[in-house]
């Protein structure tokens, strides 16, 4: 029908043009999302895809599940598939094409499922087809009660060998599609969007389908970049980047999710979005986790959590904000202690040589002011709060030339430490030096 | 069902108690380290899954020693986690080790105003962590009562410092303490608590880093001796 006559006859007839490059993309993007259930993915463009789902059956917990869960995924990455399972790809396909979504795991219920198709789900040419219905074939169950050698004769050898290859007679071998190296899809928005949380629906599809590359890579990653590319206006602006990092090497949607959602609420948008691209590279190999036999709470259960934990803590706190401690074998107080990346089992060993046996030579506070504060002195006694009774010291802690030139570190110093107590019962830790009196840090 | 029984069912109860005894806890509490203050405490301790206020005259009384020995505990024998959020001074790792604590697993959140909530909830429902220990000089009653339920939910231990001038309000926190140093120990008074009220405050002998009698006798004097001084007089 011509288009002109199609609005003839409806009106309000809306007309899109059919896109191939933008159904090829989400093909390839389906595929690559297909990894999480089976590294066997294959594509049969225009429309098809095929997953040998063989090998998960035992993880996913039998045929039924499975396929109910692939069929509810790829709902929630906005497609209405029709699928089918059977146990050759070309039975697949066909039972798909005709809508037939019952499940057919045996190779000897194949002829009686198959022979209820009619001959329009089969994909065949005209020429076949025609010649076909002049046999007084309606169903392919009636093609296949004629004789084989009879059918290739008329029709060729290759729908003869076809009907063997659906029938599991023949083996089916497909080109696998290769997952690419470095992640980097697209995705096109429906509509423009301003609100930067509004993205992170669109988002997690795309963490989704990253999650599915990854996990037929059998990797994690630490980092990816999302990148929102602005409309098309009287000036175009350059994408937003939005780099997410983890602790640790992670292919936990749910968990890279999050921080997307936490990073987004902070973000804001120069302009109104309209796609959206995400890139992953360098996928870092995922050590396998054993599961526990009693689920006893253990190391390598707990570390995951709490490094989502910091994710998020850092997501919406900043980077800097969030840290754990090292102590260091350095007499001078303030380079004793450092903040450094929390230490999580499943990351790498941090660089920095963190000691374990620090032995103080005196007491020590437990908070250490970031600058020491000045003290005033009354008849050589420092106050704060009324004079400080000094009970233990000096302690002289005294030179650090090495580092004196450095910018940020503290140089030499010479410094008496003396523990006092204030007359409001705090407990201080007090130092005197050439220009008086300070206060460095509390007991509590 | 006899009408004596059902009030023994109802007195089985964790959350309802006699007003001349104390309160049964759901947990075990994480022991203290202070006999004196683990009779006090229902379940024996520190309650995990309950927000614990503590209310120090000032900074540096001795409030976190008094926490130490079950944040080390916590720490070391439970390998769990433990999370400081927004602490008012930088924490110094060579006493927290010298402590008891595991600084491997010491996580250290700086969040300002209504953030620091948020990170005490997002610690209290992340499994692994052990003990949250919160500094909340501003937060208002509903948000402590959202954080006393979320403490609820989690075996976790949960901490929350705030001023001292905060005793004569209102808090849903179950158990409060408010804690005065006096000399060597810290007098520790229960405001509240599931149970009898303790109308005699508890004076604890907390860890300090010198014993009182050693005490200087005599401020020292002047500025410190010149480094010239200090080194070998022969060269």
């Amino acid at each position: 029908m011509r288009l002109s006559s199609a609005w003839a006859l409806l009106p309000e007839l809306a007309v899109q043009e059919r896109d191939v490059p933008r159904e090829q993309a989400a093909l390839h993007r389906l595929a690559c999302w297909a990894g999480a259930f089976t590294s066997e993915v294959c594509l049969a463009p225009p429309q098809t895809l095929l997953l040998e789902v063989a090998g998960s059956l035992r993880l996913f917990g039998g045929g039924a599940v499975l396929f109910e869960r692939v069929v509810a995924a790829c709902g929630e990455q906005g497609f209405v598939p029709q699928a089918a399972l059977a146990p050759t790809p070309l039975a697949a396909q066909w039972l798909a094409a005709a809508g037939d979504d019952q499940s057919c795991l045996a190779l000897t219920d194949l002829p009686q499922r198959l022979g209820a198709l009619p001959l329009s789900a089969l994909d065949l040419s005209a020429q076949h087809l025609a010649r076909l219905t002049g046999f007084g074939a309606r169903a392919l169950g009636d093609v296949l009660r004629l004789p084989r050698a009879g059918l290739a004769q008329r029709l060729g050898a290759g729908f003869a060998a076809n009907l063997a290859r659906a029938l599991g007679e023949l083996p089916d071998p497909r080109a696998r599609f290769v997952f690419p190296a470095i992640f980097a899809e697209r995705l096109e928005l429906p509509a423009r969007v301003e609100n930067a949380l509004a993205l992170g629906f669109a988002g997690r599809r795309l963490v989704t389908v990253l999650c599915g590359w990854l996990a037929a890579r059998n990797g994690g990653i630490s980092e990816c970049t999302f990148a929102f590319e602005h409309e098309r206006g009287v000036r175009q602006r350059p994408p937003t980047l939005l780099t997410l990092g983890f602790t640790g090497a992670t292919r936990n949607a749910e968990r890279i999710g999050r921080v997307l959602i936490e990073r987004l609420q902070r973000l804001e948008l120069p302009a109104a979005v309209e796609v959206l691209t995400l890139r992953a590279e360098a996928p870092e190999a995922l050590p396998g986790r054993a599961g526990s036999l009693f689920g006893e709470r253990g190391e390598g259960a707990t570390g995951d959590s709490v490094a989502a934990l910091v994710e998020r803590l850092q997501a919406r706190l900043g980077d800097d904000r969030v840290h754990g401690l090292a102590a260091l074998a350095e007499h001078r107080p303030e380079s004793a202690s450092r903040p450094v990346m929390p230490t999580l089992p499943a990351a790498k060993k941090s660089s920095a040589k963190v000691t374990t046996n620090v032995a103080a030579a005196g007491p020590r506070p437990l908070w250490l002011l970031p600058q020491p504060q000045g003290l005033t002195e009354i008849a050589g006694c420092p106050q704060r709060g009324g004079p400080l009774q000094l009970l233990a010291g000096p302690e002289r802690i005294e030179s650090g030339w090495w580092d004196a030139a450095e910018p940020a570190a503290l140089g030499d110093v010479r410094r008496d430490y003396f523990v006092a107590l204030s007359r409001r019962g705090q407990w201080l830790w007090v130092f005197r030096c050439e220009a008086g009196w300070f206060l460095h840090g509390m007991f509590a | 069902m006899s009408a004596p029984q059902a009030l023994a069912q109802i007195l089985e109860r964790p959350d309802v108690w006699r007003g001349d005894a104390l309160a049964s806890a759901p947990l075990p509490g994480v022991p203290t380290g202070f006999a004196e203050l683990d009779a006090e405490l229902p379940g024996g301790g520190w309650p995990r899954g309950g927000l614990v206020e503590l209310l120090p005259a000032r900074t540096g009384v001795g409030e976190l020693a008094l926490l130490l020995p079950a944040l080390a505990r916590v720490s070391t024998d439970e390998l769990a986690w433990l999370v400081c959020v927004a602490p008012p001074h930088p924490l110094y790792a060579p006493a927290w080790h010298e402590g008891g604590v595991a600084l491997s697993r010491l996580l250290v959140a700086g969040a300002p105003g209504r953030d620091a909530a948020w990170a005490c909830e997002r610690a209290l429902d992340t499994e692994g962590v052990g003990a949250v220990i919160a500094w909340l000089p501003e937060a208002s009653t509903t948000l402590l009562r959202r954080l006393q339920l979320a403490a609820e939910a989690s075996r976790t231990l949960l901490f929350v410092f705030r001023p001292a001038n905060c005793a004569g309000h209102a808090s849903p926190a179950p158990l409060r303490l408010a804690l005065e140093g006096e000399g060597e120990r810290l007098v520790v008074r229960l405001l509240k608590r599931r149970g009898a009220a303790q109308p005699v405050p508890l004076s604890i002998a907390i860890h300090r880093p010198v014993r009182l009698r050693h005490a200087l006798a005599c401020p020292a004097s002047a500025a410190p001796a010149a480094r010239s001084l200090s080194q070998p007089a022969t060269a």
